[in-house]
């Protein structure tokens, strides 16, 4: 499913470094990250909280926050440049090209407006036309989504509606205008469990419907296992192993995604303890020398504490690893 | 609906108690009644008849079930002075007041409002500074100092306007700035910190990455959530004009309800400074009641709760 033989991909970021700026220091959060997405698949994107995988989803719509810019590299969407893009451009683009769906759907709705009125601008600001039309499409959309009620319900306000129901209206929100690029960032994260997979196994049908690219942000692997084709695992703002979902998960390379893998929670008849991987992300201002994961790594060598190593192709696997072992049970 | 009907009894509640302490304040202010309305040379006796007759040796509470019967059937007395009938007052004096406030009101907002707005934009860069700058002179100046600076900037220095007198626009101008001043610059606070409190918020990013424009997520949806907050003051900004009418009206020689207030007490003509004061509580009771329910009316949460 993935890099399709003669198919450009959708997106395609190259080196893209994004920078915080905070009280006079600078550091990088997404370091030289590199990473296709192509039409018609889903790609995973994984890593602990901080390693930067939502500032490179911001960084492809442009929405960082003040303090954060794009300091180099560069974002490819569909053959144009978005990083020297124009507000304005953005701006079209945006919704009607790349939807974002966002973690928390109880405050990522304005909370003034009903699901009818937010879901009718958004139609009405990128395809003009008469309210009529509007309406047809915003319901049709919500019918989509599964949202219930879709036609009583346009008139409810976001409080009125569980959490569930507000990730449906952002769905609708993000599908509206039929975009070529999803990017769902912790989707379900904010959700009950019985919820979360609803919502997933709808976002990953109107991909396969809609033949979109998806670019799914997560640190719960076994969504990935559920809907990914392609997986990227990010520490500390790069990619260290990217592959096909099959193949990572049947056999990591990098310790840091063996980790993951290895704490997976799984049913046992003994009671044994959770694995967790040793220590955290260090914060991006004090960044080991060589490789970023090294501190953590039970296989660390010399040469890791003093070389960082590059991100290298290894079969239809990148690896970013000077000394990956065979994943043992640990 | 609830909140609304509650409300309402809440208001009426604090009218009947405010037009209690009224009633008592002016009778247990001190000075004699009769002062205004007889000549020197009223004996005393005469004087005490003429009490009687007023209804003013009878207990207090018992004035006040009278007082309060009248009013409510439409008796509102005659001024002590000239034995002007006070319903034609209330005309006469409110439609001058109503004229001033109104223009003070729409000033605090139609300035206040942009101002804040501006400033959340451009938070902490040279406009911001300059309007916060702005909106911390205009809360510490006193209005009636204000007032004093403005007659000997715009009138005394050069004759742009009248000092005082009524009631053309010419005349309207300065008493309804100066009335207007520290709403305004409260106004620009509030609407400012309300902007940024709402600009912070997460579904900010939402309707921006729906690729709406700057001026629709910040005119339309930051600001009609920062309405909230601005609205509920709205209502204290009347009962702020109402009180502060009674020195600028005072100043700027404007016969509105403040003007007449003044007068009344200054000359003991009780009646006439009794209603008034009632009048003036009764406003911004009122301004109060219509904020709460501004504010239900704003918030989409509340109003079906």
């Amino acid at each position: 499913m993935s890099e399709q033989d003669g198919a450009n991909p959708v997106l395609s970021l190259l080196n893209l470094t994004t920078t915080i700026r905070s009280e006079g220091h600078t550091f990088d959060v997404v370091r030289g990250l590199s990473l296709d997405i192509y039409p018609n698949e889903i790609v995973c994107l994984v890593g602990e909280s901080g390693c930067g995988k939502t500032m490179a989803a911001l960084s492809v719509m442009r929405l960082l926050p003040e303090a954060a810019e794009i300091t180099g590299g560069s974002i490819r969407f569909k053959g144009r440049e978005l990083v020297s893009a124009s507000e304005r451009d953005i701006r079209a683009i945006r919704a009607e090209e790349i939807s974002m769906i966002f973690q928390d759907p109880l405050t990522s709705l304005d909370p003034s407006f009903t699901v009818g009125s937010i879901l009718k601008e958004l139609i009405k600001v990128h395809r003009g036309g008469d309210n009529a039309s509007a309406t047809e499409l915003a319901l049709a959309t919500l019918v989509e989504v599964d949202f219930p009620d879709a036609h009583s319900r346009m008139g409810a306000y976001p409080h009125q509606l569980s959490g569930g129901m507000r990730q449906r209206v952002m769905i609708a929100m993000a599908l509206a205008l039929d975009p070529d690029l999803l990017i769902a960032d912790e989707p379900t994260t904010a959700l009950d469990v019985t919820v979360q997979a609803q919502i997933l196994d709808r976002l990953a049908e109107e991909q396969r419907q809609r033949q979109m690219a998806m670019l799914l942000i997560t640190h719960d692997l076994a969504v990935v296992a559920s809907v990914a084709h392609r997986v990227a695992v990010m520490y500390s703002g790069e990619i260290v192993e990217q592959a096909p979902v099959d193949q990572l998960f049947a056999d990591p390379q990098h310790p840091y995604t063996q980790g993951l893998i290895h704490a997976l929670p799984h049913v046992s008849p003994r009671k044994e303890p959770l694995y967790s991987i040793p220590g955290r992300v260090p914060p991006p201002q004090f960044t080991p020398p060589g490789c970023y994961f090294a501190p953590r790594c039970p296989y660390a060598i010399e040469r890791c504490w003093k070389d960082h190593p590059p991100l290298e192709l290894d079969g239809g696997r990148l690896l970013r690893c000077f000394n990956p072992q065979a994943f043992a049970s640990l | 609906m609830r909140r609304i009907v509650s409300r309402t009894g809440y208001m009426i509640l604090i009218l009947v108690l405010s037009s209690i302490a009224v009633f008592y304040a002016i009778r247990l202010s001190g000075g004699d009644a009769t002062a205004a309305a007889l000549p020197a040379s009223t004996t005393a006796e005469q004087r005490e008849a003429f009490r009687e007759r007023l209804g003013l040796t009878a207990p207090i509470y018992v004035q006040y079930f009278e007082y309060a019967g009248r009013i409510l059937s439409g008796d509102l007395g005659n001024s002590l002075t000239n034995n002007a009938d006070i319903g034609d007052m209330l005309i006469r004096h409110g439609k001058n007041s109503l004229i001033l406030g109104a223009a003070a009101f729409v000033l605090v907002f139609a300035i206040g409002i942009p101002l804040g707005i501006w400033a959340s934009v451009r938070r902490n860069r040279a406009a911001d500074q300059g309007i916060m700058t702005f909106s911390v002179v205009g809360m510490a100046i006193p209005n009636f100092w204000l007032a004093l600076l403005a007659i000997w900037l715009f009138a005394s220095t050069f004759h742009l306007l009248p000092s005082a007198g009524c009631c053309e626009l010419r005349h309207l101008i300065l008493p309804a700035v100066v009335l207007a001043f520290e709403g305004i610059a409260l106004t620009v606070r509030m609407t400012r910190s309300a902007m940024l409190e709402n600009l912070g918020q997460d579904w900010v990013r939402t309707t921006r990455a729906a690729g709406l424009g700057e001026i629709r997520v910040i005119g339309k949806h930051a600001f009609r959530n920062a309405l909230i907050p601005i609205i509920s003051l709205a209502g204290l900004r009347i009962g702020q004009i109402v009180g502060y009418a009674l020195v600028v009206e005072t100043i700027f020689g404007w016969p509105g309800l403040g003007q007449v207030l003044v007068n009344a007490v200054l000359r003991r003509d009780y009646p006439v400074a009794q209603f008034f004061s009632l009048v003036l509580v009764a406003l911004v009771v009122i301004g109060n009641w219509l904020a709460d329910l501004g504010y239900v009316a704003a918030n989409p949460r509340l109003r079906r709760a």
